[in-house]
């Protein structure tokens, strides 16, 4: 075996039952997959398709109605594999009444941290999320995103092979996204194994090796990220700037070879590369504004 | 005394409740895991338990203090403390409300150190039952607790450090309330209300009577009062009231130059005499070994040095009040004989005192507690700290019940669970008692409702046809559950010490003094006693179930 | 105020907390109408609520420990009462009296406009609790509580006369006729307690210093006279008795005096004193019957007009009402009782029976004699006084005390004497007043 297997589930189904024990949903079926050591998982799908129930179901907070669960080894159950794991909810459940330090101290004292090591631990991740501001605000004076990033700063306490986040980029600004997707590479870099699930293709493309789709408790597909994104059905060329009469030309040329242009246009970078790149160059040239004849202009 | 504290039955009681608790759960998981999962369910079962015992092999004290600390603190800036608040509020305006400038200090002080225990524990209970009760399903309704079970954090950490953290929020407002309440006591007596704050160290010794033809009996004579804690014996008669007591050794008798001795008698006159004079009453002390007697001299008068100045053979009673006697040591017997009190009447620590009434006709009545030998006082603080004690341990108990049962309930439900728990357990443990040991007469509540309706009285044959065996039947089952979940109620009245505290006692730690019916030792080992199988069960609840909010 | 911190914030805040506090203790600080010292008026709020009778508003008057249970009760304070009142009877069988006291004074703050709330419980110290206690120094404490308790009710109830009234007869029944009411009375002008009393007189009980029956007399003239300013009616008796306790009052100070061996001016006047009140004042009120208005004071001449004008039937209601009030029986005692042979008669009897019981019989057989003499002149001038018990009683027990002294003197009783028609038509129940002539015998050995 060239790469152990970090979480293997197999057949995992689970089915939630009202208060009577009538089947209500059938969240998950009979679902099997590995995830590898150091690689970066997603889980993909729109809402209610079973991600976090997956999720929840590696974590042990719900229990499978059939099929297994290993987790580093150890079924879904046991406490003691949280030793290793880190772990960020949908939304941050963290408590509102603690501020920054206090959250991580008490999440660093639920690992049996000694002190000192938490309490540099703690500086050193409020340092890395950029909440050394805030630090001493208790969280319910947190904005969404800082909430999110002290969310991530509790879930690394601990220094976790194994990450699992929930929608890890919700609710954050397309630069708190940025940053979210630069820590993941980080943590990969660092060997550690990330699980992540999301309903943002977006988010899951820039970051992860492998992905899983889910449609209403189904897998539907599961592959490498680069291979599920190349359609070999469609050429796409990119070329300098083209007169008229030269894209007429390629146009026969393709006819020629029984191929049709289907579209032609100028490549434009996505929103989102577009938002990040005229904040980044705000940050550099403070003071710049944009005007009505696309040029910028320095501020009076 | 009924309500002496039995420490090897309740030891005896307390394991076989457990360990036929533990069998039956045990028991009826594996049996119905096997019906519902096979032959892997017996074993799911196993693993179940093997898991829980890892669990609290692992427990760590400082993930405990961390959910200790994180309970405080969520009280703390949830402003639970404002009920501090209110305290010091009530405080500030009680003096105008419970002065009673006329009464004498006696009755005042009652008063007094009854409403500040009192308004303690109200203000204390209700705060702990509902911060207990809450805390947990809170948790898990805004998800906080998915942070916590994602940790290396064992289920019972959870549930100790809610209850220590509870606790510790209780028991703080209990000091600061206490200290509070105590400085708010010195300023509202005078200094000879002051005096009267004492914690008065009383050794009892077991009453018996004569009647009067001088033979035994268990107890005297009833006067016709409702209230049978006392009776009464004939004055001018060989009725007699005899304590005897035990354990005067171990107390440094030496050096005294008398016995310091409490009276509380009761007075019952079958005519009205000379009303200006009390009912006068002799003391004789008698060795239980040699039945040595004599009439013990009383201490009226000494000199400026201290000396002993003037002895008188009978004291009148004042009823309702503290009736001091010093016993002198120097006595004299029928013969003449100068004796010893400690030398010639106490025998290996034991000695018997016995009273009779002078007057004819006219009664005197007294139960146990009603004599006994007066030690030095402790200062009041002592008695005050252990009746705010008694207060901590049933925050402590009803923080536990409270957390137990918000670990599979939600919170309102939970509170309901709580202080009906907490309500059978002050107010209707005895009740239930009578039930379950089937004192009660009139059957169950079928049958009692049948008899109301028939106007059957309660020793009427009911007639032995089918319909009538079902009903009694259905409530022998019901009288099956109570006898099944009564231990679940703690007896919530061995931690009342307020009387002690109020009427100038020292707590007891052993047995409780009737009419009271509090001790220090019961209450601890009762709370000793609930606190870890409701903790284990609060473990469970958390361990097996889905914490996902619903 | 966006400049300022958290903190300063906070301190803003607690600084005015306690800024509104000063007028809260200023303007509520409530009326302390029971301090020994006789004390506070108490804040405005409790002043204004005096004057204009806003009473109704003291359930601010509330101990704090059931001000919290009745702030967790909301409305059910009534349901707060009655387990305080179950608690209070579980007290009282217990005998603990300083708790009962509390629980009693906190059901009357929850129930302040209950006037049977307050009348049982004011009654229950003075009669029940105080009887409990063996010294009798003891039971007046309590029969202190219980009027104190009556006083209150009355602060908190003034437009009811009723409440009132229960106050006067307790002053009176109560300290005036109870077994201990000697000593009571003693008491009552001489505090037991002389350490919180070193004048003698609690003050809130007998400011002044009077006799019993002159504050009784007081509460029931405050009684009447409430009753007349608010229109609202007793319901404790007829109105005819209702309204004559003032007078009685009087009547009873006399003869208290006259017991406790009391003779000359103080007596004679006050029986003048009544002689007037009952004959001018109290007689001449109107009172509604079935017959129309009548008054009580109606003489033998007035009868015969009435007869003549055809008013039978309310000269009937008017001898009805009389009897109820047994008004022509007092009417001619308050007469007789000023004139100075009865004050005479009284006092040599009295002196006589004390020298009888305290063994000096010469000097008993001499005032007994004297003192028969006159009693028998004032019978034989009005012989309808012995229509009433109380003239044959004092008649007989004079002659037992007078025929035991003959006894002991070995001298025979005299074919002739004075009110022998008496005793030989109250032969037959000597034994009755022969227990009397024992208890007076024992009072007066005391």
């Amino acid at each position: 075996m060239e790469s152990e297997s970090v979480i293997e589930i197999r057949n995992l189904t689970k089915i939630y039952r009202d208060f009577w024990g009538r089947k209500k949903v059938r969240a998950l079926n009979q679902l099997t997959l590995d995830v590898k050591k150091g690689e970066v998982f997603g889980l993909l799908g729109p809402n209610g398709s079973g991600k976090t129930t997956t999720l929840k179901l590696l974590l042990g907070l719900l229990f499978p109605t059939e099929g297994e669960v290993k987790i580093l080894g150890e079924p879904a159950t046991n406490v003691s594999k949280n030793e290793r794991i880190g772990y960020l909810p949908e939304e941050t459940y963290l408590y509102r009444f603690l501020n920054a330090e206090e959250t991580l101290d008490f999440y660093g004292r639920l690992f049996n941290i000694p002190a000192q090591v938490r309490k540099d631990r703690a500086k050193e991740l409020i340092e890395m999320v950029g909440l050394k501001h805030a630090r001493r605000r208790q969280l319910r004076e947190y904005s969404k995103g800082m909430t999110r990033r002290i969310g991530l700063a509790q879930a690394l306490i601990n220094d976790p092979d194994l990450i699992l986040l929930d929608e890890p980029t919700s609710g954050l600004d397309p630069l708190g996204s940025r940053d979210m997707k630069d820590l993941i590479d980080k943590l990969k870099e660092k060997g550690k194994t990330v699980v992540m699930c999301s309903h943002l293709l977006a988010d899951v493309q820039d970051v992860c090796d492998r992905i899983a789709i889910l449609f209403e408790g189904d897998l539907k597909v599961l592959d490498r990220v680069d291979k599920l994104l190349v359609d070999e059905g469609v050429t796409q060329l990119k070329t300098s700037q083209l007169p008229e009469n030269v894209i007429r030309e390629v146009e026969e040329v393709l006819k020629r070879h029984g191929a049709s242009l289907m579209n032609v246009d100028h490549p434009t970078s996505n929103l989102e590369d577009l938002f990040i790149k005229t904040v980044r160059e705000s940050k550099e040239r403070p003071g710049q504004r944009h005007v009505a004849d696309g040029k910028p202009t320095a501020a009076s | 005394m009924g309500s002496e504290f039995d420490f090897s039955g309740a030891l005896i009681t307390y394991i076989s409740v457990i360990g036929s608790l533990l069998f039956a759960i045990i028991t009826v998981s594996v049996a119905g895991s096997f019906v519902v999962g096979g032959k892997t369910g017996p074993l799911a079962v196993l693993s179940i338990l093997r898991l829980a015992v890892e669990d609290w092999l692992s427990t760590s004290p400082r993930r405990i203090w961390a959910i200790t600390k994180l309970t405080i603190l969520e009280a703390i800036r949830r402003k639970a403390l404002l009920v501090g608040v209110v305290f010091a509020v009530l405080f500030l305006f009680a003096g105008w409300f419970l002065a009673q400038p006329a009464s004498d200090p006696e009755q005042q002080v009652k008063v007094y150190v009854a409403f500040v225990m009192r308004t303690i524990a109200f203000l204390i209970i209700p705060m702990v039952l509902l911060l207990s009760c809450w805390g947990i399903p809170e948790d898990i309704r805004v998800r906080s607790i998915h942070t916590v079970v994602t940790k290396p954090c064992r289920r019972q950490e959870i549930v100790i450090g809610r209850v220590l953290g509870f606790t510790a929020i209780g028991g703080l407002l209990l000091a600061i309330m206490g200290v509070v309440g105590y400085v708010w006591i010195l300023r509202q007596l005078d200094a000879k209300g002051r005096e009267r704050l004492v914690a008065r160290v009383p050794v009892y010794g077991k009453i018996a009577f004569k009647d009067r033809e001088g033979v035994d009996q268990k107890q005297g004579i009833n006067t016709g009062d409702e209230w049978m804690f006392r009776s009464f014996i004939e004055g001018g008669t060989k009725s007699r009231m005899i304590w005897n007591f035990e354990g005067l050794d171990a107390f440094n008798l030496e050096t005294a130059d008398h016995l310091p001795m409490e009276a509380g008698f009761q007075v019952f006159r079958s005519y009205k005499g000379n009303m200006d004079r009390g009912i006068t009453c002799q003391i004789l002390v008698v060795n239980p070994d040699t039945e040595k007697r004599a009439v013990a001299p009383l201490v009226t008068s000494r000199d400026q040095a201290g000396k002993i100045e003037q002895t008188d053979n009978a004291f009148e009673v004042k009823e309702f009040r503290e009736n001091l006697l010093q016993l002198a040591r120097r006595v004299v017997d029928d013969e003449g004989n100068e004796l010893d009190l400690f030398k010639d009447f106490v025998s290996k620590g034991r000695l018997r005192v016995e009273v009779l009434c002078l007057p004819t006709q006219q009664y005197i009545g007294a139960a146990g507690p009603d004599l006994f030998v007066r030690l030095p006082d402790k200062p009041f603080v002592v008695s005050y700290a252990k009746g705010l004690l008694g207060i901590g341990l049933l925050t402590l108990m009803i923080v536990v019940i409270g957390v137990c049962a918000s670990t599979f309930v939600k919170g309102p439900v939970a509170t309901m669970t709580t202080f009906f728990i907490v309500l059978v357990g002050a107010t209707g443990r005895a009740f239930l008692d009578t039930i379950v040991d089937a004192k009660w007469v009139g059957g169950g509540a079928f049958e009692s409702i049948y008899r109301i309706f028939a106007h059957l009285n309660p020793q009427t044959e009911l007639p032995s046809t089918l319909p009538f065996k079902v009903m009694q039947l259905v409530d022998g089952a019901g009288v099956g559950f109570l006898r099944s979940v009564r231990y679940l109620f703690p007896d919530f009245k061995f931690f009342d010490l307020t009387p002690y505290v109020a009427y100038g006692f020292d707590v007891p730690w052993t047995n409780p003094v009737p009419p009271n019916s509090g001790a220090l030792l019961p209450s601890l080992i009762i709370t000793a006693g609930y606190l870890l199988p409701w903790i284990v069960l609060g473990y469970f609840s958390l361990r097996l179930r889905e914490l996902e909010a619903k | 105020m966006s400049k300022l911190t958290g903190l300063q914030r906070k301190l803003v805040y607690l600084v005015g907390i306690l800024v509104l506090f000063i007028p809260i203790i200023v303007l509520g600080r409530p009326d302390e109408g029971r301090t020994a010292t006789g004390g506070d008026q108490g804040g405005t709020l409790a002043r204004m609520r005096r004057e204009y009778d806003l009473k109704e508003s003291s359930l601010g008057k509330v101990d704090p420990a059931s001000a919290s249970m009745n702030l967790v009760l909301l409305g059910m304070r009534g349901i707060a009462a009655n387990i305080l009142w179950q608690q209070a009877i579980d007290l009282q069988k217990t005998k603990n009296w300083a708790e009962l006291r509390a629980v009693t004074e906190s059901i009357t703050q929850l129930q302040p406009h209950f006037l049977k709330v307050w009348d049982m419980q004011a009654w229950n110290l003075a009669y029940n609790v105080s009887a409990e206690w063996d010294l009798v120094r003891d039971r007046y404490f309590w029969v202190k509580e219980g009027l104190k308790f009556y006083q209150q009710g009355v602060l908190q109830n003034q437009k009811y006369g009723e409440m009132q009234w229960r106050t006067g007869n307790t002053y009176s029944q109560k300290i005036g006729r109870a077994d201990e009411w000697k000593q009571f009375r003693q008491y009552f002008v001489k505090d037991p307690n002389t350490e919180a009393f070193p004048s003698g007189l609690d003050p809130e009980i007998n400011p002044e210093g009077k006799d019993n029956y002159q504050v009784a007399e007081k509460w029931f003239r405050d009684a009447n006279r409430t009753i007349d300013d608010t229109g609202i009616e007793q319901h404790v008796m007829g109105r005819p008795l209702f309204r004559s306790y003032p007078v009685r009052a009087m009547i009873e100070f006399a003869q208290a005096k006259q017991r406790e061996g009391v003779f000359g001016d103080i007596t004679k006047q006050a029986w003048e004193t009544a002689a007037i009140e009952w004959s001018q004042k109290y007689g001449k009120e109107e009172f509604d019957s079935p017959g129309g208005m009548v008054h009580l004071e109606v003489t033998e001449k007035d009868a015969k007009e009435m007869q003549d004008r055809g008013e039978d039937d309310k000269l009937n209601w008017v001898y009805r009402y009389q009897d109820m009030c047994n008004y022509r029986y007092w009417r001619l005692r308050c007469f007789v009782e000023r004139e100075q042979n009865t004050v005479d008669a009284r006092r040599d009897l009295y002196n006589g029976e004390v020298a009888a019981a305290k063994g000096d019989f010469v000097e008993a057989r001499k005032l007994l004699e004297s003192g028969m003499e006159k009693y028998d002149t004032m019978i034989r001038k009005y012989p309808e006084l012995l229509e009433q018990m109380e003239t044959v009683e004092d008649a007989m027990v004079a002659m037992i005390a007078w025929r035991s002294v003959l006894q002991i003197e070995s001298a025979p009783v005299p074919d002739d004497y004075p009110l022998k028609s008496v005793w030989e038509q109250n032969a037959g129940s000597v034994g009755v007043f022969n227990t009397e002539y024992i208890r007076r015998k024992g009072l007066y050995n005391k």
